[in-house]
């Protein structure tokens, strides 16, 4: 089965009064690694399980390369999913696990084995096949799930936030090996999760959620540095974006009682903005915008200043041999290239 | 995470598989009650065929003058009352001072095991003709061997009554005792190490915290014992047959007794169906207690 | 130190005496079952005896046997067991997994069906089936039961499928296992403790139920219990032979109880908080 190009369009669902999706609309090309990152019930996982035939939209249309499958059921759509709590079988083997949507399919018992051999060794896990579930460690586990969802070679991929049960080293291991295995097999993969670091460094293209709605799709590159909202904006990054109310006018931003020059902005005229500057953009120089460092955490090579600025507080990330003295006064700059600006009303980007 | 609504071939098969049972259910005890309610207000006498016909509320009218029936329903609350308080008290005691002292609980749930798995039939007999019999039952020799006298445990109409308690409580108090127990169990000890910083006493980490958190364990309890005390019939006819006389012939007896026993199938119908109605309000009004909390 | 040793004491004693109570009345009855019945109605009461298997050769052959009521009984549970685990397993599963709106009250009304008191049930069946002549029958007997043993099934199955995780079942329809073959495959095999409780209990209420056997059965359908009181008229009661026939009676039940004992009390709390059984 070769991978499957997946399309949604005007996906809208409801649960009761609440409308958990309004209106969806996603294309996804043939081998591509696509994440649907956002914040809990944001309905990331509602879409994944629209794709997967697992819950009902109420209007709205899915298709796999071409084919309508809206109203198909979930046996009858060429379509794999890891669950966040795996779902393994707990009364059967690893091996049996693995060889169950063979064994529903009809697969004759020879080319069952040879299969199930396969894909454990594809996840490294072949030495573990007489086991049950419940003997395996939580990574283990998680590769059980993936050799399960493999065996068939579908053509559609489905993970719903497949590293959040495993401890931080482990998910950062885990997430090399799934991208490599998604190449290697050359599958359309559909990732929900609500770590922004995860989608980042594993999509070919991302759809941030925001209040079951699509807010942006893009690479991972375009999501990261021209948000298209505010909201985008306060999500990516850790730490997260700077976010300062500022009123714009005439060419210049007030901020917190300092006035920034934009020239390029003039056009805009005069309205509400929020700035957003990313905390490795903002420095401590000669001149700048008054403030006041508050707390200075070290992490590794880096450290993070929080700074008062006005009633606001900024974070910056610096590197280097200085480190700047709690309750000291500074001055910080902004780099100019690098900021955001979003209209206050609407929160999209100018 | 949302369920996912049920889709049609999700629902066509969810009905598929509950409707024979349901079926099944309604045909076997839906229909029969109506026709329950039905013959209550027929007049059906086997000894005298020749009278049945359409009787209207005249049972009722009947029960509304009979000192049988008054007598009948005040023994029902009696019984039911008592033993489930009983129940509820020596259960909860006992599961409390068996928290207390761990060891030998395995061998105490065993012995517990003993009056449920029991026939509420042979467990009347038993009572009746080992434990409770004059001259030869254990009871009367302990009494005697204390000076205590004798008792005519089961001929006596208020020791009759008081033996029948006697006997449900045994048999049901385990079932107490064990859920009581395993709710005490589940309780986390965090919470008494918490409470014993803040200075709470034992009796007020029992009021306090104990008490509330297995409320709900407790008022299960309470409602299905209070509903198997109202059908009891086995025990109490294996022990006294309802009597001496009337003295232990709750609503349940009555009824049969007047439908298979005096044969006045139209009479008894009422009374049962007096019965189902209490049952069934009882259960709803304890059941509305506990969704309202 | 010394008080808490002087509580730790009392607190055994009592425990111990609530056991003492709990299974004396059928140690008692081993013990009379062992007698003659001369010695039975000894005063005082005797526990050094010359104990005597003859009330147990009685209760097996000869006039007094009941072991056809034991075939009775086993027929009569065992049917019961058989279709009512037939029924309440699919039943039980829809209540659990579905969320349509009629489920609520579904599930109150099986719940409250469960709550009838049977006497309400023995008069209309006494005409019901004398009508149709199934009195003295198994299967009106059974029929009987089935009312009584599927709503305490369902309910407690209910709550069983309801610990079962949905996302296995989703899991093996991704896999393309279709609906009743995940439910095969999948989901009662999760449920086997479940479903081996239920068992226990049904086939437990249907061997010791009393009041429809003797209403509705007869000659040819007497349960165990109700063959209790051929040992009983009006001139004499053999208290012996009656001790004996009575344990023997129970003795699959006792049995029953004491091999599964953990399931049993599981059953009692899990059905207990969910909200329902007759027992």
């Amino acid at each position: 089965m070769s991978a499957a190009a997946v399309s949604l369009a005007g996906i809208v669902k409801r649960h009761g009064a609440v409308t958990a999706l309004a209106g969806i609309d996603l294309e996804v090309a043939p081998g591509e690694f696509f994440s649907l990152l956002g914040p809990s019930g944001s309905g990331k996982t509602t879409t994944l399980r629209i794709l997967a035939g697992l819950e009902h939209a109420d209007e709205g249309t899915v298709r796999l390369d071409g084919k309508d499958v809206t109203s198909l059921e979930p046996g009858a759509r060429d379509v794999a999913m890891v669950f966040q709590s795996y779902a393994l079988y707990p009364h059967m083997t690893v091996g049996e696990n693995i060889a169950f949507p063979l064994r529903m399919s009809g697969v004759p018992r020879g080319e069952m084995e040879s299969a199930v051999r396969e894909a454990a060794a594809r996840v490294r896990i072949d030495h573990l096949l007489e086991r049950r579930p419940g003997q395996l460690s939580g990574g283990q586990q998680q590769r059980c799930a993936l050799a399960r969802a493999i065996v068939r070679k579908p053509a559609l991929f489905l993970l719903d936030e497949p590293l959040s049960n495993l401890d931080a080293k482990l998910r950062v291991e885990t997430r090399v090996e799934l991208k490599r295995l998604q190449r290697a097999l050359n599958v359309t993969a559909v990732y929900v999760t609500h770590d922004q670091e995860e989608a980042l460094s594993l999509s070919d293209r991302l759809a941030v959620f925001m209040d079951g709605r699509v807010v942006q799709v893009g690479t991972p590159e375009e999501v990261f540095s021209r948000p298209a909202t505010v909201d985008v904006a306060g999500f990516l990054g850790n730490p997260p974006m700077n976010l300062l109310p500022a009123w714009l006018e005439d060419g210049s931003a007030l901020v917190e009682g300092t006035r920034l020059d934009l020239p390029s902005l003039r056009a805009l005229g005069a309205r509400e903005v929020t700035l957003g500057i990313r905390p490795s953009a903002v420095r401590i120089a000669a001149e700048g915008v008054p403030a006041t460092v508050t707390m200075c955490e070290a992490l590794g090579e880096d450290f993070f200043v929080d700074l008062s600025v006005g009633e606001r507080l900024v974070r910056a990330k610096m590197n280097g041999r200085e480190r700047p003295a709690e309750r000291s006064q500074v001055r910080i700059q902004l780099e100019q290239g690098a900021l955001h600006i979003f209209d206050r009303q609407t929160g999209l980007r100018l | 995470m949302p369920r996912p609504a049920a889709g049609r071939e999700e629902r066509r098969f969810a009905l598929a598989l509950f409707l024979p049972a349901f079926l099944l259910l309604v045909a076997t005890t839906t229909l029969p009650l109506l026709y329950l309610v039905w013959s209550s207000t027929q007049r059906i006498d086997l000894t005298m065929p020749w009278l049945s016909g359409f009787a209207g509320l005249e049972n009722y009218a009947k029960l509304g003058a009979d000192a049988r029936f008054w007598q009948s329903l005040q023994l029902t609350l009696v019984y039911t009352g008592a033993t489930v308080v009983l129940q509820v008290a020596i259960g909860l005691g006992l599961a409390l001072l068996v928290m207390q002292v761990r060891s030998g609980q395995a061998l105490l749930r065993i012995a517990a095991i003993l009056p449920i798995v029991l026939a509420p039939v042979v467990a009347g007999l038993f009572w009746r003709s080992l434990v409770l019999a004059p001259d030869f039952g254990i009871v009367d020799f302990l009494t005697r061997a204390l000076g205590l006298g004798s008792y005519n445990w089961l001929g006596d109409p208020q020791l009759a009554l008081v033996s029948v308690i006697a006997i449900h409580t045994w048999q049901w108090t385990p079932f107490a005792f064990l859920v009581l127990l395993a709710s005490l169990a589940a309780l986390p000890p965090e919470l008494y190490e918490a409470a014993r910083l803040d200075r709470a006493g034992p009796w007020q980490r029992f009021r306090h915290i104990t008490l509330p958190m297995i409320r709900p364990a407790i008022v299960i309890v309470v409602i299905l014992r209070m509903v198997t005390a109202l059908s009891a019939f086995a025990a109490i006819f294996a022990a006294t047959g309802g009597g001496p006389g009337s003295a232990t012939e709750i609503l349940n007896l009555y009824a049969y007794r007047l439908s298979f026993t005096e044969l006045n199938i139209g009479y008894g119908s009422a009374v049962a169906t007096v019965l189902l109605l209490i049952t069934l309000s009882v259960a709803f009004l304890l059941f509305g207690l506990r969704r309202a909390r | 130190m010394k008080a808490s040793v002087l509580r730790s004491s009392v607190l055994l004693a009592f425990a111990v005496a609530m056991m003492v109570v709990w299974v004396f009345p059928v140690a008692w009855g081993l013990v009379t079952s062992l007698k003659t019945e001369r010695d039975v109605l000894a005063y005082p009461p005797t526990v050094v005896f010359d104990p005597t298997a003859a009330n147990y050769q009685d209760v097996f052959s000869g006039s007094a046997s009941i072991v056809p009521n034991l075939i009775s009984s086993l027929i009569v549970s065992g049917l019961t067991t058989a279709l009512t685990m037939l029924f309440a397993i699919p039943a039980a599963y829809a209540l659990a997994r579905l969320d349509l709106p009629w489920k609520r009250g579904a599930g109150f009304w099986v719940l409250a069906t469960q709550m009838l008191p049977p006497v309400g049930l023995v008069i209309p069946y006494f005409l019901l089936l004398r009508g149709v002549g199934w009195t003295d029958t198994y299967q009106g007997l059974v029929l009987v039961y089935l009312t009584f043993a599927l709503p305490f099934a369902i309910w407690l199955l209910v709550s069983y499928f309801e610990e079962i995780p949905r996302e296995m079942e989703e899991a093996a329809l991704l896999d393309r296992a279709g609906r009743l073959r995940a439910l095969w495959h999948v989901v009662l095999p999760q449920a086997k403790g479940g479903i081996a409780v239920t068992v226990i209990f049904v086939f437990l209420n249907s061997w010791n139920e009393f009041l429809f056997a003797v209403v509705l059965g007869g000659n040819t359908v007497r349960t165990v219990t109700v063959a209790m009181f051929n040992f009983i008229s009006l001139e004499q009661t053999q208290w012996a032979r009656l001790a004996a026939a009575a344990m023997v009676g129970m003795a699959p039940v006792i049995a029953l109880g004491l091999i599964a004992q953990k399931h049993i009390v599981k059953g009692l709390t899990v059905g207990a908080v969910k909200g329902g059984g007759r027992r």
